[in-house]
């Protein structure tokens, strides 16, 4: 090797240690000081490796087997058996990377689409973020998961294809107007601040001064919120599943949910795993994703460091 | 007196847009609702073109070689008449208002004794948790708040109705009296419908409570570091004296935001909360219209709890304008 | 004459306030006609109290404001008529040093970040490595050693009168001819000021930068404007312009005099013997409801009928620029 590939190759792996230490290392050792927030990035942590290794482990035998139905929690079932005879674990199992990824689209969708009208609007100023704002005032105002249920009720009926990326759209169609208007508040007085003036005044042009100054000030609150708009996504994911206003996929937890309560009416005794199988796998997702979010302002905002 | 205006408008103006966008929903939709419902008429009851659409025409309350805009027209029209067509599942003989009117006021009783009680629990523990923030009490507390803030309502209903109703049948699993008692204001029907009514509002309370907790618990930690309070603090006035109309005065008012959003919450909710209790709200009647693809009647209870929903924002902030001086004033 | 550095013509900022939606439309003339030059290497001290317009007339010339009315020029040309590589040549010569040392940096970046993208924008340094290390040389004119140990700091790890080190080094960094430092003691621990004066006077003979220096301090403008200039300012108008020292020993305008007589003096019985200043009302006239004529009239001792009428236009009485009927 030459002496200038010897030298690349040392400033590679610089990179990666500072980087690996930055991003990895520190947050967490961070993390570690909040024991609900280590709880919930176990959970969450839990869930993602479900999701990636169960469907190559566990295998799926959809074909109905009525002999076996509604069987108790057994070693062959861990969580019992369907109504028809098919195992809830690995339905569950095989559900859970379409859950994750659905909340997580829609998540990013709404983080997007509000980080960019929030700035836009707050940047702006005058006469386009009033309008803006009014816009997404109203948004606001119409309460998102009623609407949901109509627009999917529609679909539904008029027979038209529903893909992930359609249903991650649809989930974030009124909840980026939250993020949005925080956004842009924030915007708004990060705007006055000194150091702003000065960037304007060194000429460091919109750009830099959006991406590399504003940015910074706003990036902890925008992660903190992928993390809530997941939340926000799955509780009306799974709600329209459970109502049966998605077309159905096989082990999405919410499908099950309305599965179980077409076939066996409420939570009585013979179906009740088939029902609470799937909510259960909603809720501690949910729990977890709750106390990750309570942790992870500390790792991004520098300030509380010194705490 | 401006902001109230403002707010007012606002309101209006996002019912109007509703109520466009489900005219739109309706007519618009690709793969046009219209027409699904005509094949399906025509397929199912063997009826002719000319009958099936006459049949859809007259439920769906439209009029589609009419102009767009003046389907429109005649659609709001209908509405500010109180006229919202008639449901598909009753071949056209009942209309839409009859179910809704007949449901509402159930949830409505519910959610507001539900959102009271949540919001004073949740008030209340939250300033708790402030003044002794760092505790075991905190500690336990909050972490309780967490969880049953991340459940969704609708799952909790399903714990609950399994646990109480099923497990322990402390509690009745279905409806929202018992039938075999005739309504009026005597006491066997009064305590029949808070019987029947517990568990749901349990559901509400528990997973409406935990956001309250924490909001109100940084809000008054935020508030007990503030000069004011210290210097009350400083010139002997009473700790009780200062914890309420100092510190809690303006602790709560950020939470009338939280307010509306909760609301939408729990509105949004209730399909399937009162379909697991069986619960004959709004939201329930919802739900059975979305099962059966029942069109007008979707869209009429759709509107009808949007509008609820828009109403009791407003109200809310009709009350934070009372409680905020600076809103008072006119800042 | 020479071309001044910086100078405004009769530049007005209107802000427009407005009570409610329903509301009256309110006018605030921050800054009301004012014509002001500043040479190259000059120093000018624009005094006044809070309120004034002494903020909003630094910005004007930092054309951070568009000016409503009158003209803003940088060595003979209107800054708002500049284009391209001309504006961004005047970006490089007029900055800024802000009043508060705790948000004049980017709390969620490091120190360095303060001083190197501009050195990079303006070619001042090749490449990052030599970026680095002119930023290290700055901190080090500041006084800020061994500057390594700060530049990869976050400001929540510095003090005050460091981080408005920092601020200077930033202004000096591209090299401007002009700096407007406002209020950029006033928040600083009496015991740092001076040192960090006296560090802008010693950068300013190496680097030969005009200021504008704002404050409300007389005490602190006539130390750093000693043998310059200095502004009164009151109320959006400029009352007196002059030479420091004689401005603050002879006094001409009236206002003037009464701020020179508000300055604390620290022995009892001289200030006893001094007395209040002649005011006829302490109450600064709002800015939305501002007095006919001369807007100090309400409270000059020496007010006549014609200054109730008649706006003083600013004159040179005697080497110095009086806006004053007296006169």
């Amino acid at each position: 090797m030459s002496k200038m590939e010897r030298k690349t190759n040392r400033s590679i792996v610089r990179i990666i240690l500072s980087v690996a230490r930055a991003w990895i290392y520190e947050p967490l050792t961070l993390l570690a000081t909040d024991k609900r927030a280590v709880a919930g990035f176990i959970i969450v942590l839990f869930y993602v490796g479900l999701a990636v290794i169960g469907p190559m482990v566990v295998p799926l035998n959809l074909t109905p087997n009525l002999e076996s139905a509604y069987l108790p929690p057994s070693l062959e079932h861990p969580l019992g058996t369907d109504p028809w005879g098919r195992d809830i674990f690995a339905q569950l199992v095989h559900g859970a990377p379409d859950m994750l990824i659905v909340a997580f689209l829609a998540g990013l969708i709404t983080v997007l689409v509000g980080t960019v009208v929030g700035i836009f609007s707050g940047y702006s100023g005058g006469t386009v973020d009033l309008i803006v704002m009014t816009i997404t005032d109203i948004v606001l105002t119409i309460p998102g998961f009623p609407l949901l249920m109509v627009i999917a009720a529609f679909l539904i009926g008029s027979g038209i294809e529903v893909n992930i990326f359609m249903a991650a759209a649809l989930l974030s169609i009124t909840s980026w107007a939250g993020l949005a208007r925080s956004v842009r508040s924030q915007i708004l007085s990060i705007k006055r601040e000194p150091y702003i003036e000065v960037s304007q005044t060194l000429g460091l042009g919109k750009l830099h001064i959006i991406f590399s100054e504003i940015m910074p000030n706003i990036l902890p609150y925008i992660v903190m919120n992928l993390i809530l708009s997941m939340i926000g996504a799955l509780y009306s994911y799974v709600g329209l599943m459970a109502l049966g206003l998605l077309p159905y996929r096989p082990g999405n937890w919410g499908a099950m949910m309305h599965m179980a309560m077409a076939v066996s009416g409420t939570v009585t005794g013979v179906g009740s795993w088939y029902v609470l199988a799937p909510a259960a796998a909603v809720t501690i997702l949910q729990i977890g994703l709750v106390l990750f979010s309570n942790g992870i302002d500390k790792i991004f905002n520098p300030r509380l460091r010194e705490k | 007196m401006n902001w109230i205006l403002k707010r007012g408008l606002l309101a209006i103006l996002t019912i109007y847009i509703v109520v466009t966008i489900t005219f739109f929903l309706v007519r618009l939709m690709p793969g046009n609702v219209v027409d699904m419902l005509v094949i399906t008429y025509m397929r199912d009851y063997g009826m002719s073109r000319e009958d099936a659409y006459a049949m859809v025409k007259l439920l769906l309350d439209i009029e589609p070689s009419k102009p767009i805009w003046q389907q429109y027209l005649d659609y709001i029209w209908s509405l500010l008449h109180g006229d919202f067509g008639r449901t598909m599942s009753s071949g056209g003989t009942i209309p839409v208002m009859q179910p809704i009117v007949a449901a509402l006021p159930w949830t409505i009783f519910i959610l507001s004794l539900s959102t009271t009680i949540s919001f004073l629990l949740g008030v209340g523990l939250g300033m708790l948790m402030a003044y002794r923030r760092g505790g075991l009490f905190d500690t336990g507390a909050s972490t309780f708040a967490s969880i049953v803030y991340a459940v969704p309502n609708y799952i909790m209903a399903l714990f609950l109705l399994f646990a109480l109703a099923i497990q322990i049948p402390a509690f009745p699993p279905r409806g929202s009296y018992d039938v075999s008692i005739t309504p009026g204001f005597n006491l066997p029907f009064i305590s029949s419908v808070l019987y029947h009514a517990f568990l749901p509002m349990m559901t509400y309370v528990i997973t409406s409570m935990g956001g309250w907790m924490l909001a109100m618990r940084s809000n008054t930690i935020r508030v007990l570091g503030e000069d004011y309070v210290i210097a009350a603090e400083a010139r002997g006035l009473k700790d009780r004296r200062v914890a309420m109309t100092y510190v809690g005065r303006n602790a709560i008012l950020p939470l009338f935001t939280t307010l509306a959003i909760n609301l939408g919450y729990m509105f949004g909710g209730s399909v399937l909360i009162e379909t697991y209790f069986g619960y004959s709200g709004i939201g329930m009647v919802m739900g059975l219209a979305m099962s059966y693809r029942d069109y007008p009647l979707i869209q009429g209870t759709f509107i009808i709890l949007v509008t609820a929903v828009i109403v009791s924002n407003f109200i809310a902030d009709l009350l934070y304008g009372k409680l905020d001086p600076r809103v008072k004033l006119g800042e | 004459m020479s071309t001044p550095l910086i100078e405004t013509i009769h530049a007005s900022k209107i802000f427009e306030v407005r009570k409610g939606l329903l509301g009256v439309k309110k006018h605030i003339r921050a800054v009301d006609d004012i014509s002001l030059n500043i040479g190259e290497n000059e120093i000018v001290a624009l005094v006044g109290e809070s309120g004034c317009g002494k903020s909003t007339l630094g910005r004007l010339m930092l054309a951070l404001l568009k000016p409503d009315e009158g003209q803003v020029k940088f060595r003979g040309e209107d800054v708002w008529s500049l284009r391209g590589e001309e504006f961004r040549e005047f970006r490089r010569n007029a900055q800024l040093i802000p009043q508060d040392p705790y948000s004049t940096l980017n709390p969620m970046k490091k120190v360095i970040s303060a001083l190197y993208p501009q050195l990079l924008k303006y070619k001042i340094a090749s490449n990052r490595s030599e970026a680095r290390k002119m930023s290290a040389e700055l901190l080090e004119m500041v006084g800020l050693s061994p500057p390594e140990d700060f530049l990869n700091r976050y400001p929540c790890r510095l003090s005050g009168g460091q981080m408005q080190r920092i601020s200077i080094a930033r202004a000096l960094s591209v090299n401007p001819s002009f700096i407007v430092a406002d209020e950029a003691v006033s928040m600083l621990d009496a015991s740092l000021r001076i040192e960090i004066l006296d560090i802008l006077l010693n950068l300013r003979k190496k680097f030969s930068t005009a200021y504008l220096f704002i404050t409300h301090d007389l005490a602190i403008a006539r130390y750093f404007a000693a043998g310059e200039r200095i502004a009164i300012m009151y109320l959006g108008n400029i009352v007196e312009v002059g030479d420091t020292e004689e401005v603050i020993q002879n006094p001409m305008h009236p206002y003037t005099k009464a701020l020179i007589m508000s300055v604390p003096v620290p022995d009892p019985k001289l200030a006893k013997e001094r007395g209040l200043p002649p005011l006829r009302s302490l109450e600064i006239p709002s800015l939305v409801d501002l007095p006919s004529g001369c807007k100090f009239h309400t409270r000059c001792p020496y007010a006549e009928k014609i200054c109730e009428e008649k706006t003083p236009e600013l004159r040179e009485v005697k080497n110095r620029l009086v806006a004053c009927h007296l006169y």
